[in-house]
């Protein structure tokens, strides 16, 4: 092959090389400020799972977990279907349970391509020795919600988010 | 009656909680380390009281993008929520005068969290967590009854912390730690039962809310930095301060002080509204505070030595019921209640008066009597009983013992058939102002009773002492005309017989004394003052020598009497020879402890168990009087008085002789001499002892009697109640 012809075929490379780049880039994931304000309760610390879910409503990834041990994850008995299972690395992305009238703040790192696609976001809340909330907040993944409140359902009274 | 129902509350509260109990007290032990390790971590180098919550903002803000929040903990640990310059959640350790992170949050350790959880729930969830406070509040209960008990003992709520009179180890320091540990106990047991309550929701809810503050509307924006209030706090006042979600106008500085909840404008710095600290909120924290021990490590250590405490308590409590109950099971009757014409009752608290009434019983069964034996809280109607020995201690202050509480109702109700001779004997300790106290209530109840009728004067046995029960017991037979022996072995716990060994033997000395050195053949542990029990072949009953240990051996100095079988047999013996004995305690008279100054007075082969403790003896000082015929008489005995004088052990030594010169002196004649020490000496609490023949002991007494009166206006009895008089003469 002629040098000539290599150096023509050098921007055909650079451009799959990118486009290749850019479908993993996919991914792209920006950070939130998510804050949790509890209700006031009274009882152990809450453990709270944030998880994303797909259009069909099955889930897709794990976003957050309030709550490090490990002991109790299956009293979040819908996500620990899905987590016991696959049992992702979550270490990361694991912080304290919130005790009742507590708030948290936490960055949460959310796929962009996956906003205004019919994707959700799910909060589930269980207490020990008390309820355990599937739904506790749950809201389609929307490029207005990311930035608004939603009241909860159960030991959550509301969650804000904000980009960061 | 009274004291049944208390003792009955703690031992069945005791018993019923006692699992949970112990595995509260186990996994209080390891939490005890959590707070104290937590706090020995260096974190807490900076003195709050000199950071403004404005100086660790500035500091914090030029690190990090955002602040989320800042807290301080119960160890003066500042700890900080950032979002970090990359966008992602930290939390940890900080410097607040330099913003610098100085370590990450200390992680609960497994074993502490494994220990949590079986303390406070036993891994139960609710159904352990209401058990562990129930049981708490049992434990609490366990506390109030226990005090009840010890004022019962001691005589009254005044005299809780009077001195304790030591009987036995267990029941000692079971009354010893409880005192000391009965407020921690109560504080953690009640904290304990907050704690359940909190997590139960059954305590009070707390219904504040925030009071909005009039404020001047302002609208002049300032840095937060700026903030007058933030400028004015120090971080010792602050518990945690969220800040802002975002920059909307309604989300403000939420700031919890120690003792207020705050709002403060995030643009004007003004406070918006407040909260003040509740009843309950402070009820809970003090209650979590009083009963982990967070962030104080002396409280911790209190907590850690109460736990300790709570294990002594269920085993020393077990051990002295299971004591109790193995006496009570020895009765072991082989005639019927009716058949029987002897009628044994024992009254005990311990349940040490059993082997007492235990042996009587073997003896008169032996006799092929007709003996029925039982607990005073038994008694009933006989049909054919004539004779009734009652054997009863007394329960602290003059009450009845555990088991015959209801013998006084009893005797009442059941009329007995035939007319019943009776004979009382009370076991106590002169060491409590109501000696024998319950003997002598049941001794007049029946002497009152038209069908009974005493055959003897009421007995009274000080500390268990067997030489006190012999001399009832001798009554005793030759009243009855029978020719039975108390096989002493029964009462005592070195039951068996052990082989000793002559190692050494002096020759006869003047007034046919000599002292023998003996070696057990078994390591038994024995004192000075303690007793020798030695039963001369073909003879059953024994003979008592007292006990001097010199280097580990046995030194005794015996008396040969003409017709005496034992002394005759001692002194036949000879170098290497081996022959059978037992060794009885004899705590009443061990010299001591700890004593500053003690007398000593003797006659004859009385002086014997002193050479022990003079040769023991490092600090007390010590004054030796001792009676004699002749100087000679003093001669086996003087190699040993030499070398304590000159060692210091001894301190001073006087002697009488009776045959010496015309004018008989006699010990007592000395003593008189002596009189202004001896006065001083008995003022200050001192204990004196006698050993020697009872005639001896009775002039002895009659001058100190004298004494008494002369100089300090009171009774030989007073001193004697004190135990500041010891004596074992025969």
């Amino acid at each position: 092959m002629k040098l000539k012809e290599i150096i023509k075929i050098i921007p055909f490379f650079i451009l799959t090389g990118f486009l290749l780049f850019s479908f993993t880039e996919s991914a792209t994931k920006s950070p939130y400020k998510c804050m949790i304000q509890m209700k006031n309760y009274s009882g152990e610390g809450a453990y709270i799972v944030i998880s994303l879910l797909n259009p069909e409503g099955k889930y897709e990834e794990t976003l957050y977990v309030q709550g490090d041990d490990d002991e109790w994850y299956f009293d979040i008995t819908e996500w620990w279907a899905f987590q016991g299972k696959k049992r992702a690395d979550i270490d990361a992305i694991t912080g304290a349970t919130i005790s009742g009238g507590e708030r948290k703040i936490s960055v949460i790192q959310i796929p962009d391509n996956k906003i205004d696609k019919g994707y959700k976001i799910r909060f589930e809340s269980a207490v020990e020795d008390q309820d355990y909330h599937k739904d506790d907040v749950e809201f389609e993944l929307t490029s207005t919600n990311v930035k608004s409140k939603i009241e909860g359902k159960g030991f959550i009274r509301y969650i804000r988010m904000m980009p960061q | 009656m009274t004291i049944s129902i208390w003792r009955y509350s703690h031992l069945t509260l005791a018993i019923s909680s006692a699992i949970f109990i112990l595995i509260a007290a186990i996994t209080g032990i390891i939490l005890a380390f959590e707070p104290i390790s937590n706090q020995i971590k260096p974190y807490n180098y900076i003195d709050l009281e000199t950071v403004s919550i404005a100086e660790t903002i500035t500091v914090l803000q030029n690190e990090y993008d955002e602040i989320v929040s800042l807290s301080i903990d119960e160890n003066s640990f500042v700890k900080a929520s950032v979002i970090t310059k990359d966008g992602k959640s930290a939390s940890f350790y900080i410097n607040p005068k330099t913003g610098e992170k100085i370590g990450e949050l200390i992680p609960k350790k497994t074993i502490f969290e494994f220990a949590t959880n079986l303390h406070r729930s036993l891994f139960l969830k609710s159904t352990g967590r209401f058990l562990v406070g129930f049981f708490s509040f049992f434990l609490f209960l366990i506390a109030i009854t226990g005090v009840i008990l010890i004022a019962k003992r001691q005589g009254g709520f005044s005299k809780v912390f009077t001195k304790i009179i030591k009987e036995e180890v267990n029941q000692y320091y079971h009354i010893v730690f409880g005192r000391w540990f009965l407020i921690p106990i109560i504080i953690i047991t009640l904290t304990g039962v907050c704690l359940s309550l909190e997590k139960f929701s059954l305590l009070p809810k707390d219904y504040s809310k925030h009071k909005t503050l009039n404020t001047k509307t302002t609208t002049q924006k300032l840095k937060t930095t700026d903030f007058e209030i933030f400028k004015n706090i120090k971080l010792n006042q602050v518990e945690k301060i969220e800040f802002p979600f975002s920059t909307d106008e309604e989300d403000f500085f939420f700031v919890k002080l120690v003792n207020k909840e705050i709002a403060v404008h995030q643009f004007t710095g003004q406070i918006i509204s407040e909260k003040k600290q509740t009843l309950v909120n402070l009820l809970s924290n003090y209650s979590l505070f009083l009963h982990t021990g967070r962030g104080s490590i002396f409280w911790s250590l209190v907590l850690l030595l109460s736990c300790f405490a709570i294990l002594f308590f269920i085993i020393s409590g077990f051990s002295m019921t299971l004591k109790r109950r193995k006496k009570t099971d020895t009765l072991n009757n082989i005639i019927m209640k009716d058949e029987a014409e002897f009628i044994i009752l024992i009254g005990s608290e311990t349940g040490s008066t059993f082997k007492y009434a235990n042996a009587i019983y073997k003896a008169l069964i032996e006799q092929k009597k007709k003996v029925f034996i039982d607990e005073l809280d038994n008694y009933t109607s006989y049909k054919k009983a004539t004779n009734l020995l009652i054997f009863t201690a007394t329960y602290g202050d003059g009450d009845a013992p555990a088991n015959a509480n209801l013998f006084l109702k009893k005797l009442k109700e059941h009329q007995p058939i035939n007319n019943i001779n009776f004979s009382v004997v009370g076991f106590g300790s002169t060491n409590y102002p109501e000696f024998c106290k319950f003997a002598i209530l049941v001794q007049a109840n029946l002497q009152i009773h038209e069908n009974f009728t005493p055959i003897l004067p009421l007995f009274k046995v000080n500390n268990q002492s067997f030489v006190d029960f012999e001399k009832w017991f001798t009554q005793l037979k030759n009243l009855y005309k029978f020719d039975i022996y108390i096989d002493e072995s029964q009462i005592f716990n070195s039951k068996e017989k052990t082989i000793i060994k002559v190692i050494e033997k002096s020759d006869l000395n003047i007034d046919d004394t000599f002292l023998l050195k003996l070696k057990l053949k078994k390591n038994i542990k024995f004192n000075s003052g303690d007793l020798i029990s030695i039963t001369p072949k073909n003879e059953k009953t024994p003979r008592l020598y007292s006990i001097a240990k010199v280097d580990k051996h046995i030194l005794l100095s015996i008396k040969k009497h003409k017709f005496g079988v034992c002394s005759t047999f001692l002194q036949q013996l000879s170098k290497e020879n081996n022959f059978e004995a037992t060794i009885q305690e004899n705590k009443n008279f061990h010299f001591p402890k700890k004593a500053k100054e003690v007398i000593l007075i003797a006659n004859g082969t009385g002086i014997g168990p002193f050479l022990g403790m003079i040769a023991k003896n490092k600090k007390t000082k010590i004054s030796l009087f001792w009676g004699g015929r002749t100087k000679e008489s003093l001669k086996i005995y003087k190699p040993h008085i030499d070398k304590a004088l000159k060692k210091g052990s001894l301190n001073s030594f006087e002697t009488a002789f009776s045959r010496e010169s015309d004018s008989k002196i006699y010990v007592q004649n000395v003593l008189k001499k002596y009189n202004h020490f001896i006065s001083e000496f008995l003022k200050n609490g001192n204990t004196i002892l006698i050993c020697g023949s009872l005639a001896m002991q009775k002039d002895v007494e009659l001058v100190l009697q004298e004494i008494s009166e002369e100089l300090l206006e009171t009774s030989l009895e007073e001193f004697k109640q004190k135990n500041q008089i010891k004596t074992d003469c025969y």
